[in-house]
């Protein structure tokens, strides 16, 4: 974890020292336009590079899956099951063709098709990366403003030092930690799995604690992002000048400060969920929950280079939606922003 | 005064980014000097201190094997450290050089660029260090080009935007002026000026890189055994966590120390060339 | 305002209905096993411990062994009532059980399935234990409940390979010929228990088999859980969402697990075999005294200690002790780094060497492994170990990549299966044949064959023996010790049965196990 892209919005804004991506200026339309039809070949690029890296493994995949001193004949079964067999630009042809028709390949091992599996693994990553973020915003707003508001003292300095030991902290790290109090020594939450997800009681249950582990640190980024972003709309001249025009500050605090500072902590929630998906990958390996991030980590371990690359594909598609997501809203929100 | 000079008053005088980077050259001192300071070989196993709880003879106690737990978490530095700092200098070394032409040359170089980043920047970074790392295999040179490969897109952007800023200074101008060639401008003038922002950030992409390296060690796909890694450390000792806590305890805590070190320097530089944000 | 206030009312109500736990009295048994996921749940296939513990309950034999002991004497009736066999052992007549039943529906058992079920098994193109049954001549229908069995030379124990293990097991032939390649993870047996789901990398969830010829299961419901991570079983088991846990063979794991409340730990036999094959085929390991100086440079008594006295016994030779032929008067390479080093020297090699081999992240071997890395490099061998899945680990070790080989494994407890998979020249890997031999040993191929067709027990234990003698002069391979089966398991669950041994490698779950809450 660590995309410090969150912070460079708040900059965008300011053209200031660190990052200012402004250089032309052009209508929030055609910038719209403009990322939206591009994401069909973006989204094609990060399916075409997973493929190609995929198959530049050493010696090719199928040789990787089995070990370097497999039998020729037994290589030659798994190519021809992989279809490495067939010339690479027919491969990716066929590749392409079943990508459109939701046919993702079977897995190596299991030789069931990926798609089920990614399937049933995908609301377990997404409830668990919702549920981070719900909690980041609900307790990382709150605690940015704060300690924007007193600044410099006491509450400041423990919610930065706080924030700080967040984004510090490694999520496994804090998972084992979290699973330890609460799981074995209070015995209050449970640690296997994701529970029943038809069940809405037991599903939750099971959402808490990994829930939580990325919560804290998602609290601590949201926090820091908050209060730089109030910081710096509290010196803007328009507060300025409506303290100087004598509204009471609490007006000039919630009204117009809060509401600006908030917006590009809104909009950055694609960040956010990209941050989420990568950190759920380790919260899924320690608490056994049954998601994409796991399903991910066993395929390298397993060398099912099928189902690696479709996890992948999945799960950057995701991420890449969340991020356009972010900048759209961005370029909506706030028709002052100025943009490339 | 240059800006740089300014830069470095100012960072001075700012106690937070003073205290990260001290604690910082320490743990780079820790990690030079770990072989001298370890009270013993990291890999060699002794049955009979078998899960020592911390004591005089082992202050962190010892693993399963009877390795001295200390001495691990000391060598357990140089492979975090070394991961995190060449792979950020990778990327720095890839990603620079990228953003400056594109955020200089605009047009379809540009969007190029452009395109490059968005494409990497689609897979969050522990996703494509596991990827990388499936096509390479374990080790330790592997795990630092998987980690700065998933950085430069990220330094790219960043670059790229601090070009775009610079871009339209007077000391650009007159540059053109005179008929210098872009690359001169570029290697001359833009450069040293977006170097500072890379720096800041890049002192926050260390810790990243910590972290990341940490948790692919954790996954398994670190540096071979015995070589102590901090993540692999932390997975060895949950295994016994109800028995032997301290086991996952102090590598875990010392990961936390590192990255806190480095986000504190970050911290501190931009408190300082942010007035606003300052205390 | 009442509006709203009904309506919020209502709503609070559904949410809580829909988050009050599902009220089961089911009776579940939840076992967590060490492993990620099973191979296969064709039982002629299955040769995992994660598969066992699935096929076991859902399946029978014509004989097997009683629960749960491993003692081939003990070997009593199962899906056959009775059974007479020829004066010099080659033909064997089977009286089956009327009325057992198939699973869903498949049917009754009859002579149709057992001859079709062991042509199966001995058929290379689906089993994996063909050569069990390589002496297996026809299996002949006599009539509705009877079945004839003819071997074309007399084996050790033609029980053995008809009991519930391995090929033993009965399928449906129906179910087999309808299903094809998909039975692997769909099949039917006679067992108590049938497949209700398998849920890949996750659980194979078994329900009760009402139609089950002993008598209907105490237990409605029985889940295996695929969990390879040591501390999330353990997290699971003291939490109470697990009921059975593999553990960990090692001292820490028994002593910690003892201290939670309301556990019982089972350790029981016959345990498997830890040894370390050298690769002959890989340079220095061609060389005697190579191999000598690693034998040497072994502490065992370290290893042991390491693992904990409650979990581990002595192996002298290749073959355990309490295996049928299983001897201890073999040499033994003593405990001496000295010894070796000087081995060392005179094989060429004063300075050490360097070897590189892959291992699986699987604690049973790793742990080991780690040890022996720790051992060698203080005489100055120094080994390079790549961590890999056990999935991957198996398939690697069979392609010559190793120059070491640590396996660990059970077998039917006499010494033929370990000796012919191990070190007989026919099952060296690589060939078309190939079983286990990793070391490509071929010395001892004779006395092997002589100890098969050997009619007196005394004089084939002297075989089997020399046989063993030779495997340890040769420096073939090294027995290291011998790890027992360590489960834990919740006071709440009766398995039905005392636990003493069993080739399942868990504790299985039968049709008598019970929970008591």
């Amino acid at each position: 974890m660590g995309e410090y892209m969150v912070y460079d919005t708040v900059c965008k804004r300011r053209g200031d020292f660190f990052v200012a991506t402004l250089y032309e200026k052009r209508t929030m339309l055609t910038y719209a336009i403009r990322r939206l039809i591009l994401v069909l070949p973006t989204l094609w690029a990060v399916v075409t590079f997973v493929f190609f890296l995929i198959r530049i493994v050493p010696g090719g995949p199928a040789v990787a899956a089995l070990g370097s001193y497999a039998t020729e004949e037994s290589i030659r079964q798994l190519e021809k099951q992989m279809g490495l067999d067939k010339p690479i630009l027919v491969q990716y042809g066929s590749f392409l063709k079943n990508l459109c028709r939701g046919d993702l390949g079977k897995s190596l091992i299991t030789h069931k098709p990926i798609s089920q599996e990614i399937f049933r693994a995908l609301p377990y990553t997404l409830d668990l990366a919702i549920g981070g973020m719900i909690i980041g915003i609900l307790f990382g707003i709150p605690s940015g403003i704060m300690t924007a508001l007193r600044r410099n003292r006491a509450p400041d300095y423990i919610g930065r030092i706080l924030s700080l030991v967040g984004i510090s902290m490694p999520e496994f790290y804090l998972g084992i930690l979290l699973m330890y109090l609460f799981a074995i020594k209070l015995q209050l939450f449970p640690v296997l799995g994701g529970g029943d997800f038809s069940h809405l009681g037991s599903r939750l249950y099971h959402l808490f604690l990994p829930a939580l582990t990325l919560g804290i640190i998602m609290t601590a980024f949201v926090s820091r992002m908050v209060r730089s972003s109030m910081l710096n709309v509290l010196g803007e001249d328009y507060v300025r000048t409506a303290r100087a025009k004598g509204l009471p500050e609490r007006k000039v605090i919630y009204k117009h400060a809060l509401r600006n500072a908030l917006i590009p902590t809104v909009t950055v929630i694609g960040i956010y969920m990209s941050i989420l998906m990568g950190g759920s990958v380790l919260t899924e390996i320690i608490f056994s929950r049954p998601g994409l991030g796991k399903m991910m980590v066993f395929a390298v371990k397993d060398r099912d280079y099928i189902a690696l690359q479709s996890v992948i594909i999945i799960f950057s598609a995701f991420v890449f939606l969340f991020n356009l997501i972010t900048d759209l809203l961005y370029a909506v929100i706030d028709p002052r922003i100025e943009y490339h | 005064m240059s800006r740089k000079g300014i830069f470095v008053r100012t960072f001075r005088r700012n106690k937070i980014s003073v205290v990260g980077l001290l604690m910082a050259l320490c743990l780079v001192i820790i990690a030079v000097i770990a072989p001298w300071i370890s009270p013993y070989d990291p890999i060699s196993q002794d049955i009979s201190v078998q899960h020592a709880p911390p004591g005089w003879a082992h202050l962190f106690g010892a693993d399963s094997y009877g390795r001295d737990q200390l001495s691990r978490v000391l060598w357990g530095s140089r492979v975090s450290l070394v991961v995190g700092l060449l792979s950020v200098l990778f990327a720095m070394a890839a990603g620079i050089p990228l953003g400056m032409i594109g955020g200089y040359k605009g047009g379809w170089v540009d969007n190029l660029v452009l395109r490059f980043i968005d494409i990497f920047m689609s897979f969050p970074i522990v996703i494509l260090g596991l990827l990388v790392l499936a096509v390479m295999g374990p080790g330790l040179m592997k795990i630092v080009i998987a980690i700065g490969v998933a950085l430069t897109p990220r330094i790219a952007r960043l670059a790229r935007g601090s070009t775009l800023s610079v871009k339209g200074k007077e000391y650009i101008e007159a540059a053109r002026a005179v008929g210098q060639n872009d690359a001169r401008i570029m290697m001359i003038h833009v450069l040293p000026n977006i170097f500072g922002d890379i720096l800041v950030m890049g002192t926050l992409w260390v810790a990243t890189a910590i972290i990341v390296e940490a948790s692919l060690s954790f996954i398994g796909l670190g540096v071979r055994p015995p070589t102590p890694s901090w993540g692999a450390m932390i997975r060895d000792g949950l295994d016994q966590l109800t028995n032997a806590p301290w086991l996952s305890l102090f590598p875990g805590l010392a990961i936390f120390v590192s990255v806190f070190s480095f986000n504190l320097i970050a911290d501190g530089l931009r408190d300082i060339s942010d007035p606003k944000l300052r205390g | 305002m009442r509006k709203i206030l009904a309506f919020s009312l209502v709503a609070l109500i559904s949410i809580i209905i829909a988050c009050l736990p599902v009220f089961a009295q089911e009776k579940v048994v939840r076992m967590a096993l060490k492993a990620s996921d099973i191979r296969s749940l064709d039982p002629h296939y299955g040769t995992t411990t994660i598969d066992y513990a699935c096929i076991d309950p859902m399946f029978n034999a014509l004989v097997r062994f009683k629960p749960e002991d491993i003692n081939p004497e003990k070997i009593e009736p199962d899906l056959a009532e009775r059974w007479e066999r020829s004066k010099h052992g080659l033909v064997w007549t089977f009286s089956l059980r009327k009325g057992v039943k198939f699973h869903k529906g498949y049917g009754e058992l009859t002579a149709e399935d057992v001859k079709f079920s062991l042509e199966k098994a001995a058929n290379k193109a689906s089993s994996g234990f063909a050569a069990d049954y390589a002496a297996l001549d026809k299996v002949e229908v006599l009539d509705k409940y009877k079945v004839r069995i003819t071997f074309k030379s007399a084996i050790p124990s033609v029980l053995g390979i008809l009991t519930n293990y391995h090929g033993g097991y009965i399928v449906s032939k129906k179910a087999v010929m309808e299903k094809g390649d998909k039975f692997k993870f769909d099949p039917i047996g006679t067992g108590p228990f049938m497949l209700k789901e398998y849920l890949a990398k996750e659980k194979v969830v078994e329900v009760r088999h009402p139609e089950f010829f002993r008598g209907r299961p105490k237990l409605d419901r029985v889940e295996l859980w695929f969990m390879p991570d040591a501390s999330s079983r353990e997290m699971a088991f003291r939490k109470g969402e697990i009921d059975i846990v593999e553990g960990e063979r090692e001292q820490a794991w028994v002593n910690k697990m003892r201290t939670v409340p309301g556990t019982a730990i089972e350790i029981f036999g016959p345990g498997e075999t830890l040894t370390l094959h050298f690769n002959m085929t890989k340079k220095p390991l061609d060389d005697i005294r190579v191999r000598r100086a690693i034998s040497h440079a072994i502490d065992r008594g370290e290893l042991m200690k390491f693992l904990g006295a409650d979990v581990t016994s002595k192996l002298v030779s290749v073959i355990p002790m309490d295996y049928l032929g299983g001897t201890d008067k073999v040499a033994t390479y003593e405990f001496d780094p000295e010894k070796a080093k000087k081995l060392l020297a005179e094989a060429g090699y004063p300075k050490g060497l360097d070897l590189s081999m892959v291992i699986t992240e699987m604690s049973d071997y790793r742990r080991p492994m780690e040890q022996v890395q720790e051992q060698l490099r203080r005489v100055g061998i120094r080994l390079k170990m790549d961590v890999i899945t056990h999935t991957a680990y198996h398939e690697q070790i069979r392609k010559d990549v190793n120059p070491l080989v640590l396996y660990v494994c059970a077998r039917f407890p006499t010494a033929d299966p370990l000796l012919t998979q191990f070190f007989y020249s026919k099952s060296i890997i690589g060939t078309p044949t190939a079983v286990t031999n990793f070391s490509h040993y071929n010395k001892i191929d004779n006395l092997i064959e002589k100890a098969r067709v050997e009619p007196d027990p005394k004089k084939q234990k002297e075989v089997w023996g020399e046989a063993q003698k030779k495997i340890i002069e040769d420096a073939v391979a090294l027995p290291l010790c011998i790890t027992k089966f360590v489960f834990a398991r919740k006071t709440y669950v009766d398995l039905g049965y005392e636990m003493r041994s069993t080739l399942t490698l868990v504790t299985p779950i039968k049709e008598t196990t019970d929970i008591r809450k």
